[in-house]
């Protein structure tokens, strides 16, 4: 809150300076600017660099940023504090002294450059904190240089695509400099950036492939953790998909543009970005994040096992294991898909198409893993389909007003019983199988019991309220005759 | 005819003179009218009792009062024992079919005008035992701890806690604390199988005996100018238990088609559920203080309704005392009106609570 404060009313203040000055005192020409021609005649390299700055040639000079009065070619007038000399800027005045013209403001100039307010991104990003917390920090000139700024698109400029991996590595791999910001930042993303197709790309001079800023942002960088950030983990797919999903801008790359479509539909896509659970998995948790590549079809298992542990230590043993090795299968996306991963079923065990078993077995009576493929469906058939089944037995006794709470609440359990199946079934072994199963399946069977039970009991109490009545009613009339019988004989005792 | 009795009556004569009580039944002479209908109310609402008691002492073998036993030892009835569905739902059903007995029968009493003289001690004890009746409705309603018992039973108390002075400490007598808890279902247990069962049976023995030493009211006059009597045994004792037979029937086809729903267990810390209502019983005066405006002449709407069914509750329970015309024999048109008022206000706010 504090710090939020201070940052408004530094950008503030740095916005009504550079309307003042901006109005009082225009920007001098360069003819007039005895600042450029004093240091020229010395052959200084700050004033020779400054020739091919980008602000040089619109007018910027040298004392909108040291001060001084440059119209004075009396070196004591010209740099005396009276008139506003500051030599070399502290680094972090800096973002002040730019800002005057690339911070907050309507201004008419900055109109006329396009100029944005990256001053106010800049305050409130990773950098800008990390500046106010320490004066050695990160500020403008670490990123577009000194002196010789070029414009982004200008290849001599350090943010140029070409050299922005190199300029955020400049810091981001300096463990010494990063430990007095942020120590447990690791520092290695340029050596993985390396190693990624975008880096290997661009190493061979294609500035298209996402660099740093194409991900993090520029002046905003912030934390990844921040649910701001590009590349906080619901934004991930999204951050990714304006390369990756554009299929003008990735022409020639020969790779498809429908991953994003297809994530978004995945029980992946799903869970992370209509139920927001950070734990489902996102681009980069399969492809790595500065060293993004598509796993490799052997390494694929160990990708997916980062999550299901289970089933990759179960599929290690299978036979499948060696079976797809060997075939250059790309182990569990042979069965689930990659990008467009759905929510398993039982009917991915069939013979029948699109279900993968059908990819390399027969059930044609040669192939001797068939009756196991059918034993295994059967067994995840007897859980779902058995359940399904003894529910409606269960509500048909509910509804017969029979209380079947204690066998529906049974039922229950066999849902850990069916996830332990599902799990089981990566083994392809028939016997785990069964040790997963056989619980639910004693569940299932025992509740349904229950259920025939109670709509057993259900006629059993109709047909004894039916006995009862007939006998009361029959009491009835007997002693209705009874009573007959004595009020007749009374009658004929009175007469 | 003595001499001639053998075997167990001799046994018995030998050991209790029963001579007078069998000569006392055998003399004793029920009124015959268009009228005599009515009298069997009397008679069905104490086999409903005799039901409740009986049901209500199997019940006793398996239920265990307490917030972790209440709920599932009804459960365990219900679900588990033998024919405990049954007893539960009889119980149940006895119950609400004695308070629809026991308020015809008041109401027949009322309007045949049986209450006057002498038998106005007969009309108070019967009246006590109707509003017994509606304490054993209220108590035992709460027993199985379900949520629509546990938040009727909070609505029914807070109800008299408006009352200025007095309502906040009959409240926590009731709840046995500041709110319904643990304490309020031992309270209402105690009640329930121990309390209200000796009063019932105290006040009830009063009122058999008033109504067997006094003998059954009379038309006044008779219809046709000619009384006529049936014989209190057998033929009043065999049509009330031709009655009886019938009531039963009744009462298992309730309970089989019928039974009487257990819910969900209460959650002191859970939401009401919408809608919660009293037992149909107690619903007219729900309703009817619904009408009541929130203020009357500078007092709280829902304490002047409730003082004005106090004082209506005690006009007619004192109804010998004010109604003096008809001991008198004078015809009395004014009793009939407001007999009729009265139950025809109870079916409207019945109904419309019930809508």
């Amino acid at each position: 809150m504090k710090r939020s404060a201070l940052r408004v009313a530094l950008v503030c203040a740095i916005a009504a300076m550079g309307v003042a000055r901006a109005w009082a005192e225009p920007a001098t020409p360069p003819a007039a600017d005895q600042c450029l021609t004093c240091h020229l005649d010395q052959d200084s390299p700050e004033a020779i660099a400054y020739k091919t700055d980008v602000h040089a040639a619109r007018g910027v000079s040298c004392a909108d940023c040291h001060g001084g009065d440059p119209r004075s070619d009396d070196q004591d007038v010209a740099m005396s504090k009276a008139r506003g000399y500051i030599g070399v800027p502290r680094k972090d005045q800096i973002p002040r002294l730019c800002g005057r013209c690339h911070g907050p403001g309507t201004e008419a100039f900055k109109a006329r450059f396009k100029l944005d307010d990256v001053l106010t991104d800049f305050g409130g990003s990773v950098h800008g904190h990390a500046l106010e917390s320490n004066p050695g920090g990160p500020q403008c000139v670490s990123c577009h240089g000194v002196h010789s700024i070029a414009r982004v698109t200008d290849p001599r400029s350090p943010v140029h695509p070409s050299h922005v991996i190199e300029t955020c590595a400049h810091c981001h791999s300096n463990a010494a400099y990063m430990r007095d910001f942020d120590p447990a930042l690791p520092v290695d993303q340029r050596d993985k950036y390396l190693t990624s197709i975008h880096g290997k790309r661009h190493a061979a001079g294609d500035i298209k492939v996402a660099t740093c800023v194409s991900c993090h942002s520029n002046h905003l960088v912030l934390q990844v953790k921040d649910p701001r950030s590009p590349v906080y983990p619901t934004h991930v797919p999204g951050t990714c998909a304006k390369c990756h999903a554009d299929a003008r801008y990735m022409a020639g790359y020969g790779i498809p543009t429908t991953q994003y479509d297809d994530y978004r539909q995945s029980v992946h896509g799903k869970a992370l970005l209509q139920k927001s659970d950070l734990n489902a998995p996102a681009c980069n948790s399969c492809h790595g994040n500065h060293g993004a590549a598509p796993p490799g079809a052997s390494s694929v298992i160990a990708v997916c096992g980062q999550c299901h542990q289970s089933n990759e230590d179960l599929y290690e043993q299978s036979a499948h294991r060696g079976a797809f090795a060997e075939k250059k299968l790309p182990g569990c996306m042979v069965c689930h898909g990659n990008h467009a991963v759905r929510a398993a079923s039982d009917k991915l065990v069939s013979f029948d198409a699109p279900a993968p078993c059908a990819k390399c077995h027969r059930n044609d009576g040669t192939d001797t893993s068939a009756p196991e493929i059918v034993r295994m469906r059967g067994l995840l058939d007897s859980l779902t389909v058995g359940q399904t089944a003894t529910l409606a037995v269960l509500s048909h006794a509910e509804n017969l007003g029979m209380d079947v709470t204690d066998a529906r609440y049974s039922l229950k359990d066999v849902n850990q019983s069916v996830v332990q199946s599902r799990v089981a079934i990566h083994s392809f072994k028939v016997r785990k199988l069964e040790e997963a199963a056989r619980p639910g399946i004693a569940i299932i069977a025992q509740a349904n019991r229950a259920g025939e039970e109670a709509v057993h009991e259900y006629k059993f109490r109709r047909q004894g309220l039916a006995v009862s009545t007939l006998i009361v009613t029959f009491l009835v009339v007997l002693l209705w005759l009874k009573i007959r019988q004595i009020e007749r004989r009374q009658q004929g005792e009175k007469s | 005819m003595t001499e001639r009795a053998s075997g167990p009556m001799r046994w018995i004569r030998e050991r209790f003179n029963i001579d007078p009580l069998i000569e006392f039944a055998s003399h004793k002479q029920v009124p015959e009218w268009r009228g005599s209908f009515w009298y069997y109310f009397g008679g069905v609402s104490l086999f409903l009792f005799i039901v409740q008691v009986v049901s209500g002492i199997l019940l006793l073998m398996y239920y265990q009062p307490g917030e972790k036993t209440a709920y599932e030892s009804v459960r365990f009835i219900v679900t588990k024992v033998r024919f405990g569905w049954l007893v539960r739902s009889i119980h149940s059903w006895a119950a609400n079919l004695f308070i629809l007995s026991a308020f015809i029968h008041m109401f027949s009493v009322f309007f045949t005008k049986a209450f006057r003289r002498p038998r106005e001690l007969t009309w108070y004890s019967g009246f006590l035992l109707l509003a017994l009746g509606l304490g054993f409705g209220f108590s035992g309603y709460l027993l199985p701890w379900n949520t629509l018992a546990y938040f009727a039973t909070k609505v029914g108390t807070t109800i008299v806690a408006v009352l200025p002075g007095v309502g906040e400490p009959i409240m926590e007598l009731l709840r046995a604390g500041k709110d319904v808890s643990t304490a309020t279902l031992t309270r209402f247990y105690g009640l329930h199988v121990a309390i209200l069962p000796a009063a019932f049976t105290l006040i009830l023995g009063l009122h058999l005996m008033l109504i067997q030493t006094q003998g059954m009211h009379e038309p006044e006059p008779w219809p046709g100018g000619k009384p006529r009597y049936m014989p209190f045994f057998p033929n009043f004792v065999l049509r009330d238990l031709l009655l009886w037979l019938i009531v039963l029937n009744i009462l298992a086809i309730l309970a089989v088609w019928f039974p009487w729903e257990l819910g969900s267990k209460a959650d002191p810390f859970g939401a009401a559920p919408q809608g919660i209502k009293p037992e149909w019983y107690f619903l007219f005066t729900y309703q009817a203080l619904k009408y009541f405006p929130a203020k009357l002449a500078g007092i709280d709407g829902e304490v002047v309704g409730i003082v004005l069914f106090g004082i209506a509750g005690l006009l007619w329970f004192l109804v010998p005392l004010w109604d003096a015309r008809t001991p008198r024999g004078i015809r009395n048109r004014f009793i009939n009106y407001v007999g009729i008022t009265v139950v025809l206000f109870i079916i409207v706010m019945t109904a419309l609570g019930v809508r």
